[in-house]
């Protein structure tokens, strides 16, 4: 073990990054752990001491500062490291003055651990092995799932250099598996759950489904969250003369939506809301009777966990890592992707389930998300892969 | 042509850009206005007027608000000083018109700046070439004293109101004439309140010398692996998940295919992983942006074409593989239902039923050859009397004239 702690460098490119990053970067400091932060900042955060945050603004007086600063540093006391990776920023084109401001400060800090959140950007930072940090991968959504297969450079980007990350984090088996297709070594590679702060949760109660039944979804207007199955499975609910509204968060800009919409005839039953803040989102769906996830794939949807740690019923297409954490008809339901029909029968098979036989699914619902997807569980597993990498090379 | 020589009238016709030489409904508009005696100044709202010279057309570009706070200002002052010393009838006439229309002074100057690089020509028509390029210019024409036309084509029509919500509200209170591309746009513009007289339908053309094939379409059978072809802009509007989602279908029935999709479009990951999961990545090929004489070539070597759009304004890509002799299978969107006659010059399906689509390419499979050549030779007929390029300039010709 090393005696000093480990100095971690969680890399998103931007700070402050998306929530589920920053709950990592914070559960990482306050287990004892060294983060660094490099990137653009957007927000000067207040993170606790054991946070170092090493950001330039978007604005080149700040990036002219950042880069003098650190230019000078590595050419006082790091003269050949820095020489040495001029000469790779040299071979691999990178030569603007943009690349400087963003290696520079990294090769200052050195940290025993470069921690990459988004793969399109891992040959910007393969050469750090080359200066005795380790490279852990993390394995998201988009960047795993989909964008490899239609955009062949990615894809053979990812073979080039997989095989070469020290580590991966995995948000769900299945992205690992998925990652091993484009040479990830599947021992290196840590299925690490998101986590979720749970401290407020509280247990489900019995309640009645509304009247008119609530169907809600929450997510980004992108095509990989399979809205148009949605929206075609409410055609389908409506032609059975089922009574149900369905609202979609986030869904509001979207002309495909809107226009879906009034082309099925759904004005009265779909509503598309633009985003809201967190507080709203949660009070929608506790109010909701079912929240609908239609995504073609996922790693897992984070919507989903917070839905089921509420103790909302939760309908989810069977994609990415959604069977890990969804049982079909034990904590949820499960349906195929692209499939409306599947959809609309399902949900007409909630709407008819007892109010009981609800209240058992949204607690073994919320239970496994006790059992799985706790923030100390989260922090817990990413102390673990830290600690492999180091140990496995060292 | 005596006719004309009595009254040369000149159009000006309001458009985003230059036509590309793509671009064969407005280029054939010009070129056919022309021919027919009539000027035509092109005013631009975007870009610069680079290629005056390809049109033979007189191109005039609108000034360009951006840059810096300061910059925008310096050129606002500019050209309402230009406007109100060059066109000052027609400026005063502009702000009288948006004041009764309720803007505010602010507001009207603004409109003006934006507007008056139209008042320097005298016009006997303004036709925007697009339903949104009037938005915010609907007094112009009564301002010049011209006649105003508005084109819409589709997407104008039914997605711009979406996004921009009753931005025609202030349009359709205005005196225009308005050009349609179907029967049901037309039907669709009555019923937001517009005279039946005050709309006109005419339909795309193609260039039917160019698109023309030979007697080997005929004698084509459907018994080895079929080809099937779309050309698209890689949108959602034109509902190639739906699509990939019927092939789909076609595998699963063990039907060996080959699907061709000619575009470009920001969708293409959206499109490849879609096939990739449906598991028919290796049946398809998404070429990219062609060229017209490939696009020929590849038609020459299809047999069936698809068109499932979500939403067709009418679908020039359809008469151009009705023309050269393809079975045509298209959506029930819009103008789709006019561009092919169902049974008759091939076959419509309701849209976003890919089930239904899949089931549809089975049957005409199935269909005798004898059948499909009828089809098809009633489809080459009818695109080659109703969709050339001299009937729509004739047309347009007409419009003028209303």
């Amino acid at each position: 073990m090393l005696k000093r702690p480990l100095k971690i460098a969680i890399y998103s490119g931007e700070i402050p990054s998306t929530t589920f990053i920053e709950r990592l970067i914070r559960g990482v400091a306050n287990s004892g752990t060294e983060v660094v932060l490099f990137g653009a900042l957007y927000k000067k955060p207040t993170y606790g001491p054991r946070v170092k945050v090493v950001g330039y603004r978007h604005n080149q007086l700040s990036k002219f500062w950042h880069l003098l600063r650190f230019s000078i540093l590595l050419a006082l006391f790091k003269r050949q490291e820095k020489k040495r990776l001029d000469t790779w920023l040299k071979e691999t084109h990178r030569t603007t003055l943009y690349d400087k401001v963003k290696y520079y400060p990294v090769l200052w800090y050195q940290p025993d651990v470069f921690h990459i959140q988004w793969a399109k950007g891992l040959d910007d930072w393969i050469w750090v092995q080359d200066f005795n940090m380790k490279l852990v991968l993390s394995l998201r959504g988009a960047h795993i799932n989909y964008s490899p297969i239609a955009d062949e450079e990615l894809a053979k980007m990812y073979q080039q250099y997989f095989s070469k990350v020290d580590g991966f984090h995995a948000v769900s088996k299945a992205i690992g598996v998925e990652a091993q297709k484009y040479g990830a070594v599947a021992a290196r590679i840590h299925t690490i759950y998101s986590g979720l702060d749970l401290s407020s949760m509280s247990s489900p109660q019995l309640k009645p489904k509304n009247k008119v039944f609530q169907l809600i979804s929450v997510g980004r207007p992108h095509w990989i969250k399979g809205y148009t199955y949605a929206l075609d499975a409410c055609k389908l609910l409506k032609d059975a003369g089922f009574d149900f509204e369905y609202t979609i968060v986030g869904g509001a800009d979207a002309i495909e939506y809107q226009y879906q919409v009034h082309d099925l005839g759904l004005e009265d039953q779909v509503h598309l809301l633009g985003q809201q803040d967190f507080e709203t989102v949660q009070t929608l769906i506790q109010e909701a009777d079912l929240l609908l996830l239609p995504s073609i794939e996922e790693g897992i949807a984070n919507v989903v966990l917070e839905a089921m740690a509420l103790g909302i019923l939760v309908l989810s297409t069977d994609c990415g890592g959604m069977d890990e954490v969804i049982s079909p008809d034990i904590n949820g339901f499960l349906v195929p992707i692209r499939d409306a029909q599947a959809m609309a029968d399902t949900i007409l098979h909630i709407q008819k389930l007892p109010d009981s036989t609800c209240l058992e699914i949204r607690e073994r619902a919320q239970a496994k998300i006790g059992e799985q997807h706790t923030e100390v569980q989260m922090v817990a597993g990413m102390q673990a892969l830290y600690s492999s990498v180091i140990s496995n090379n060292r | 042509m005596a006719e004309s020589k009595k009254h040369k009238q000149r159009i000006g016709l309001v458009l985003s850009a230059v036509p590309g030489y793509s671009e064969t409904f407005f280029r054939n508009k010009i070129v056919g206005l022309q021919e027919h005696g009539f000027e035509v100044v092109l005013f631009v709202t975007d870009g610069p007027a680079s290629k005056q010279a390809v049109l033979d057309c007189q191109v005039i570009s609108g000034p360009h608000f951006k840059g810096s706070v300061l910059k925008v200002f310096v050129i606002s002052i500019f050209v309402l000083i230009k406007a109100v010393l060059w066109a000052p009838v027609k400026s005063f006439r502009h702000i009288q018109f948006d004041r009764a229309d309720g803007f505010s002074v602010i507001q009207s100057l603004k409109r003006l700046t934006q507007n008056a690089f139209l008042f320097y020509k005298h016009l006997d028509w303004l036709h925007f070439g697009f339903g949104m390029l009037a938005v915010g210019r609907e007094n112009v024409a009564q301002a010049i004293q011209a006649r105003m036309a508005v084109s819409f084509r589709g997407f104008d029509l039914y997605l711009s109101p979406l996004k921009h919500f009753n931005c025609y509200k202030l349009l359709y209170k205005k005196s225009v004439c308005y050009h349609v591309l179907s029967k049901a746009m037309k039907q669709d513009l009555i019923l937001k309140g517009i005279g039946e007289q005050n709309i006109k339908v005419i339909s795309p053309a193609i260039d039917v010398s160019f698109f023309k094939t030979d007697v080997n379409q005929f004698e084509k059978s459907l018994d080895y692996s079929v080809k099937i072809l779309t050309v698209a802009r890689l949108h959602w509007i034109k509902g190639l998940e739906y699509t990939l989602e019927a092939l789909a279908e076609l595998k699963r029935a063990g039907i060996p295919f080959h699907y061709t999709l000619i575009g470009t479009g920001e969708e293409r990951e959206r499109l490849v992983f879609a096939a990739h999961q449906l598991d028919v990545l290796d049946s398809v090929t998404f070429t990219g942006r062609l060229e017209q004489d490939i696009i020929r070539e590849k038609l020459t070597a299809a047999d069936i074409y698809l068109q499932y759009s979500i939403q067709e304004g009418f679908g020039n890509a359809v008469l151009e593989a009705q023309a050269m002799g393809l079975l045509c299978v298209v959506s029930d969107a819009e103008g789709l239902q006019e561009n092919v006659l169902q049974g008759q010059t091939g076959w419509v399906v309701p849209k976003r039923q890919p089930k239904l689509l899949a089931a549809q390419i089975m049957g005409l499979m199935k269909l005798p050859d004898s059948e499909k050549a009828v089809i098809k030779q009633q489809a080459i007929t009818r695109v080659q009397r109703e969709f050339h390029l001299a009937k729509q300039r004739h047309e347009f010709v007409a419009f003028y004239k209303l």
